[in-house]
């Protein structure tokens, strides 16, 4: 891999996970749900309220950011791979996404937690 | 098992604070400040010299952040759901978000630093290393604040 395409392949990585990791965030899409109260990692979304009286909801609390982190990091390793294919005369809009975006992906993670804020 | 996690989780990051801090200062700040002045050498290094050691921190203290987040939900979370701390709930979970997009364009900053610079390419450095100074800030801010509310043991 040549420093070209190993600079595509970073730039358009930490570009892509910032947008899929905003995005499974907001559209509650996890690669897994961790439970671990119980050491259980079950795959996919799965609210333990759904299952049991959300009175109960302590005692199974569920974890999503494993999940969303390892859904952005697929996402992003994809979204990588294929930058690294494209013509090297598009470097500099992975460049340009890898400055923006993840600013702006902390924004949209800033504006799902105000809900905490109203409570 | 949780404490020994969380101090050593303080530690690393107290190591990567500093870190970040003086490149994000050399590299952004130019060099007005009177010289031999306190300000001046801290921001008199060599930024490149922090890259490694930062990558390598970052992940040390993310991977140790993500095992301390098991016990903090189990443990910790319940209780300071029962005493209404939202607000302190949602800073930890700008933290969360923060520290993942931080993680994912750790790559990208390492790159950086490891080219000589052009224009467009000191434009990204010092985005990309500010992005990455404010996510440590805030991780190590909300976590002590957090920790200062309900940490282990109380």
């Amino acid at each position: 891999m040549s420093h070209s395409t190993f600079r595509r392949f970073v730039f358009a990585y930490g570009a892509a996970f910032a947008l899929f990791y905003a995005i499974a965030h907001a559209r509650g899409l996890p690669l897994f749900t961790v439970y671990p109260a119980q050491g259980i990692v079950l795959p996919g979304l799965h609210r333990s309220r759904d299952v049991a009286d959300p009175v109960l909801d302590f005692l199974a609390p569920e974890m999503y950011w494993y999940g969303w982190t390892a859904s952005a990091a697929i996402s992003a390793l994809v979204a990588g791979l294929l930058a690294a294919l494209l013509p090297a005369r598009l470097s500099w809009v992975w460049a340009w996404c890898v400055a923006l975006v993840p600013p702006l992906a902390m924004i949209a993670c800033a504006y799902l937690t105000v809900p905490w804020f109203r409570l | 098992m949780a404490t020994i996690f969380l101090i050593l989780h303080g530690l690393v990051t107290v190591a990567l604070l500093g870190a970040i801090t003086h490149q994000a200062l050399a590299t952004c700040v130019p060099p007005k400040a009177k010289p031999y002045s306190f300000f001046a050498r801290f921001r008199a290094v060599r930024g490149a010299g922090f890259t490694n050691a930062i990558v390598v921190l970052y992940v040390i203290a993310w991977l140790l952040g993500a095992a301390v987040y098991l016990y903090f939900k189990v443990d910790v979370q319940p209780n300071l759901e029962r005493d209404h701390h939202w607000h302190a709930l949602g800073f930890f979970d700008l933290k969360e978000d923060f520290t993942a997009i931080g993680l994912g364009v750790l790559p990208a900053y390492w790159s950086c630093w490891r080219q000589p610079v052009d224009g467009r390419s000191h434009q990204i450095r010092i985005v990309l290393t500010l992005l990455l100074a404010f996510a440590v800030w805030w991780a190590f801010l909300v976590g002590h604040v957090m920790n200062d509310i309900g940490g282990f043991g109380s």
